[in-house]
């Protein structure tokens, strides 16, 4: 496996260590990824929540994918980024970290649930586009979305509170 | 509260999705009157559509907050970051449902200026909320 070298490296970079070391980077960074799960998170819930058929029931499911998705798509590169920085400032603490790789393995399935919605209900939203009852499979994919990322949220909580990477303070 | 080890996170991670609905809405509403999202979508209809779960976000975030309060209570009490989040948070509540809650209702918006000015000030208070809210962490040891 080339995965321990690639974080003992990564460890050893100035840029980690900067991560690490300056009294600022962390906190910054972390707030960026707190603060944009107003992007990330709020707008998927306002999707999965019109899924739902309880929310934005005038505006056409269609159109809220349509315009939600790139703002979505936009907070979680912005997600993905300052994770990564936060990573970054402790490789091989983080990598250990049995909560951050459960939380990575749900984000894999909060992918594959938008996959699945796009190759499926979402194909004959035409159908159901501006009806108030939304298609059973609409539904499960908005719980499937909710539940997924209620999980994230709480794995993403519990990675500070490993002793091994306490940082000072959770 | 203090002694449950799963307790405090547990609580932290319901403000959180709370901090999503509740700045999601706001935040979608806001973008709305710059005219970047949902632009076919009238202001004030999809205001009118989000305001439950703007308040459903509310109500989360604030009794959420209060048992994270209560359990560090004497240490909030002297936290700068927090007395400063209490103030901004009052003057946001304040803010979002006179003057902001006029604009965006508005079935006959007079100027999008109007609406920029009023979502830019959403904007920097809410922010700030957050801002010191996550302060409240960095300033605790």
């Amino acid at each position: 496996m080339l995965v321990r070298p690639f974080l003992e490296w990564l460890a050893n970079t100035t840029f980690s260590a900067y991560l690490r070391e300056s009294p600022w980077a962390y906190p910054i960074v972390e707030t960026v990824h707190v603060l944009t799960l107003c992007l990330f998170l709020g707008f998927t819930m306002l999707l999965d929540l019109r899924l739902l058929g309880i929310a934005l029931e005038r505006t056409a499911a269609s159109e809220a994918t349509r315009r939600l998705e790139p703002w979505i798509l936009l907070g979680f590169v912005l997600m993905l980024l300052s994770g990564g920085l936060l990573f970054a400032s402790d490789p091989i603490g983080f990598s250990q970290n049995v909560f951050l790789r459960i939380k990575l393995d749900i984000i894999l399935l909060g992918g594959l649930n938008v996959w699945i919605y796009h190759v499926t209900v979402y194909g004959s939203v035409a159908d159901w586009d501006r009806k108030r009852t939304t298609p059973w499979g609409a539904k499960a994919v908005a719980i499937c979305s909710l539940v997924f990322w209620a999980g994230i949220v709480a794995m993403g909580r519990a990675i500070a509170y490993v002793p091994a990477n306490l940082r000072g303070r959770p | 509260m203090r002694d449950a080890a799963w307790l405090f996170p547990f609580v932290e991670t319901v403000h959180l999705l709370a901090l999503g609905l509740l700045g999601g809405t706001v935040l979608i509403v806001d973008l709305r009157l710059f005219g970047a999202v949902l632009r076919q979508e009238p202001v004030s209809r999809l205001a009118r559509d989000v305001e439950p779960w703007v308040i459903g976000g509310l109500a989360a975030m604030l009794l959420s907050g209060l048992p994270l309060f209560c359990s560090e209570a004497l240490k909030m009490y002297t936290n700068g970051a927090f007395r400063l989040k209490m103030i901004l948070l009052a003057l946001a509540l304040v803010y979002t449902f006179t003057v902001r809650r006029i604009v965006v209702l508005d079935d006959k918006p007079t100027s999008p200026m109007r609406g920029r000015m009023a979502a830019l000030v959403s904007l920097a208070l809410w922010s700030g909320v957050g801002l010191c809210g996550r302060a409240i962490g960095f300033l605790g040891t």
